[in-house]
Order: structure tokens, then C-alpha cells, then sequence
């Protein structure tokens, strides 16, 4: 029994060690998911005034419009921007990304895939590891893996100008972006979303807020220039935004994730202390009933 | 009449101003007080604030946009860097 005892409190110990770290770094996660939730509230006034400006100009055009960035042609060439995380321990978080990314890679593009004609920009260690190791026949772009080092605008933008850069000379035609979109720490929804051609512009100018938007106002340069010159930024922000969201979808991720091996490990705990205090229990019972049976034996 | 200058980082400035000078696509033009409604794109250059106390403050930008709607001026910017 006495070893039954020993190895029992070694499993307590080392609970309560794990314990220790997962608690930390559920503390750590709701600190880095504050810092990131502020970056996506920073961001908010700059693009919602962006989208204000399109809807402005959108307003204030008749007839159809024919943008560079919303010229749809058929998708022979596609690249998909995967956006996950460096590390894992997040629960199901890259898992879900990557599921998107295969959904698009074996279903929606398998005849482009067929035909070597997919190309998969990965930021994030996780997503880069699962793609190179279960899709050596797609191409990678592995340029930008390391991004979430460093999330100020600058930085980011490469990876946005490259896309449009390449749909206007005519490179890629179709570009798509997974990321995670962030609702609060518990939830968060991995979304598979087309980032070119865009489609927005269509929804804008058949909106039914039009009249709000009929200040007399002077175009400098006209309407149409201008527009060409709003759209890359709206672009732009639309992908900080996607990394941003994913940022703080992967702290939630993992906060969340932290939280509940927290609360498993007291489950575990609760019970190898009624296991423990049984087999302490037991060996006393033990003992006693040997020594009581040891001096009915010298008596007779 | 106020004035926001927003980039994709932070909200920059907001406050009083009597007059911003801003680097259009078209040429470098002023906005005083009571400006007709104009949304324009700005290139590289040099902002320049007159505060409401006859202060001036500079900054350089990227590139931007700038709107002016009732007397609210909003200036949309990247890399605004406050010029020493």
C-alpha cells in the first residue's frame, strides 16, 4: 500500500505543477488579449470614416463603375493568405483555420490545385507547418510567416500591397483570406473570406442610405480618380483588421483554452485526494488490525 | 471649427483650429473656416494646423484624405511623423 501512497502524491505534485503554468498563462493571454482588443478599437474611427468617405463618393456617382480591384475574371490563378498563429496551445483555434484553408484547397480550388495554380501565403508558424507537410505539391510563400512580430501598419501593409499588386497586373485573379474573426474571448469564428476582387463596392452603391449622403461636395480629383486612390486604403485596413481580429482571437483562443485545463486539473485534483486519503485510510486500517492481531496472538 | 486626424494606429489629433494647410493630389490648398464640402486624397508632404490659440503645428504624411463637412475636417493619414 505504501507505494500505492507514494505514487499518488507524485501525481498530485505534478498536477498541481501543471496547474501552476496553465494558470499563468491564461494570466498572460488576458493581458496580451487586452493589448490586442485596443489595437482593433484604435483602428475602428480610421476605417469607419474610410467607409464613410466611399459611401460619399459612391453616393455621388451615377452609373455603373469600373474599378481595377473589382474587375472579376475567371479564378485560374489564386492565392489564399492563411492567417494563423505562432504557437499552439490554443485549443482548437489553428485547427479551424486550417480546416478552412483545406476546405478551399481540396474542394473549392482542387481543379487550380490540379493545375498548380494555387498559391498559399502563410502567416503564422502553425498554418506554414500543416501546408508544408500535408500539401508539398502547392506553392508557399513563406515570406511573411514571422509577421505577427510586428503588427504596425507598415509591416503589414506588405503583405496587402503584394495581393493588389499582383491582381492589377494580372497575375492572380482570385485572392482569399482565413482568419479568425474575433467576437469575444470565448467565441471566435474562423471565416474563409474573398479579399479580391472586391465585393463590396456593389453592396455600397445599391444601398438605400443614399439621400444622408447629399452634401454638395467638391471631388478633388473627380469622383472616379479618387476612388482609385480610396479603395487601396480601404483595402489595407480591411487586412489589418483581418490580422488584428485574428490576434485577438488566438489570446482569447488560448485564454479560454487555459482556463478550462485549469479547471480540469482541480477535477483531477479533487479526486486523487479522495484517492490518496482512501489509501492512506486503507493502510492504517492495516496496520492497526496487524498489530491487534499480533497481540491476540501472544495472548492465546 | 474641429478638426480629427485619425491614422490606422491612433487617433492623432482633435481639436480647435482656425486653418489646415494640406499637400492635395492636385496642389497644396488651405481650409478656413465655413470651407464648402470637399473630400480630396492628399500626397506626401506637409500638414500644417493653425490652432485655435494661434499656434502652429506641423506634420508630415504619407499619403491620406482629407474631408470637410459643416466645419468638421477630418484628415485621414498614414505615417504621420510630428516634423520637429
Amino acid at each position: 500500500m505504501g507505494a500505492n501512497l507514494k505514487e499518488v502524491r507524485e501525481r498530485i505534485s505534478s498536477i498541481v505543477n501543471t496547474q501552476k503554468s496553465t494558470k499563468a498563462m491564461k494570466m498572460v493571454s488576458a493581458a496580451k488579449l487586452r493589448r490586442a482588443q485596443e489595437a482593433i478599437v484604435k483602428l475602428r474611427p480610421y476605417s469607419d470614416k474610410l467607409d464613410h468617405i466611399l459611401r460619399n463618393i459612391l453616393s455621388n456617382i451615377d452609373g455603373d463603375l469600373n474599378l481595377d480591384f473589382s474587375k472579376e475574371r475567371d479564378p485560374e490563378k489564386v492565392v489564399i493568405v492563411l492567417i494563423t498563429s505562432n504557437k499552439g496551445l490554443a485549443g482548437a483555434f489553428n485547427t479551424n483555420l486550417i480546416k478552412q484553408a483545406v476546405n478551399l484547397l481540396d474542394k473549392k480550388y482542387a481543379a487550380q490545385r490540379q493545375a498548380q495554380q494555387v498559391e498559399v501565403i502563410c502567416i503564422g508558424k502553425k498554418g506554414f507547418d500543416y501546408i508544408r507537410r500535408h500539401y508539398p505539391d502547392v506553392t508557399i510563400n513563406k515570406d511573411f510567416v514571422t509577421l505577427f512580430d510586428d503588427l504596425s501598419y507598415q509591416n503589414l501593409m506588405k503583405v496587402s500591397s503584394l495581393a493588389m499588386d499582383d491582381f492589377t497586373a494580372g497575375k492572380v485573379d482570385r485572392v482569399e483570406v482565413i482568419y479568425s474573426k474575433f467576437k469575444n474571448a470565448g467565441i471566435q469564428l474562423p471565416e474563409a473570406k474573398q479579399f479580391l476582387p472586391v465585393e463590396t463596392v456593389k453592396i455600397y452603391s445599391d444601398s438605400s442610405q443614399k439621400e444622408s449622403f447629399k452634401a454638395d461636395y467638391l471631388f478633388e480629383p473627380n469622383k472616379e480618380d479618387l476612388l482609385e486612390e480610396l479603395i487601396p486604403s480601404i483595402l489595407h485596413t480591411k487586412f489589418q483588421k483581418y490580422i488584428l481580429d485574428t490576434h485577438a482571437s488566438e489570446h482569447g483562443a488560448r485564454m479560454t483554452a487555459m482556463d478550462m485545463a485549469t479547471e480540469n486539473a482541480n477535477d483531477l485534483l479533487k479526486d486523487l485526494k479522495i484517492t490518496y486519503n482512501k489509501a492512506r485510510q486503507e493502510s492504517i486500517t492495516n496496520e492497526i488490525s496487524e498489530i491487534v492481531g499480533g497481540a491476540a496472538a501472544l495472548k492465546s | 471649427m474641429v478638426i480629427e486626424v485619425l491614422t490606422p494606429e491612433e487617433k492623432l489629433f482633435t481639436g480647435e483650429i482656425t486653418s489646415v494647410m494640406v499637400p492635395g493630389i492636385s496642389g497644396r490648398f488651405q481650409i478656413l473656416e465655413n470651407h464648402a464640402p470637399i473630400v480630396s486624397a492628399l500626397v506626401k508632404g506637409d500638414v500644417e494646423l493653425t490652432l485655435g490659440t494661434g499656434e502652429k503645428q506641423n506634420f508630415s504624411i504619407e499619403k491620406g484624405f482629407i474631408e470637410v463637412l459643416n466645419n468638421e475636417v477630418s484628415l485621414l493619414v498614414y505615417t504621420a511623423a510630428a516634423a520637429e
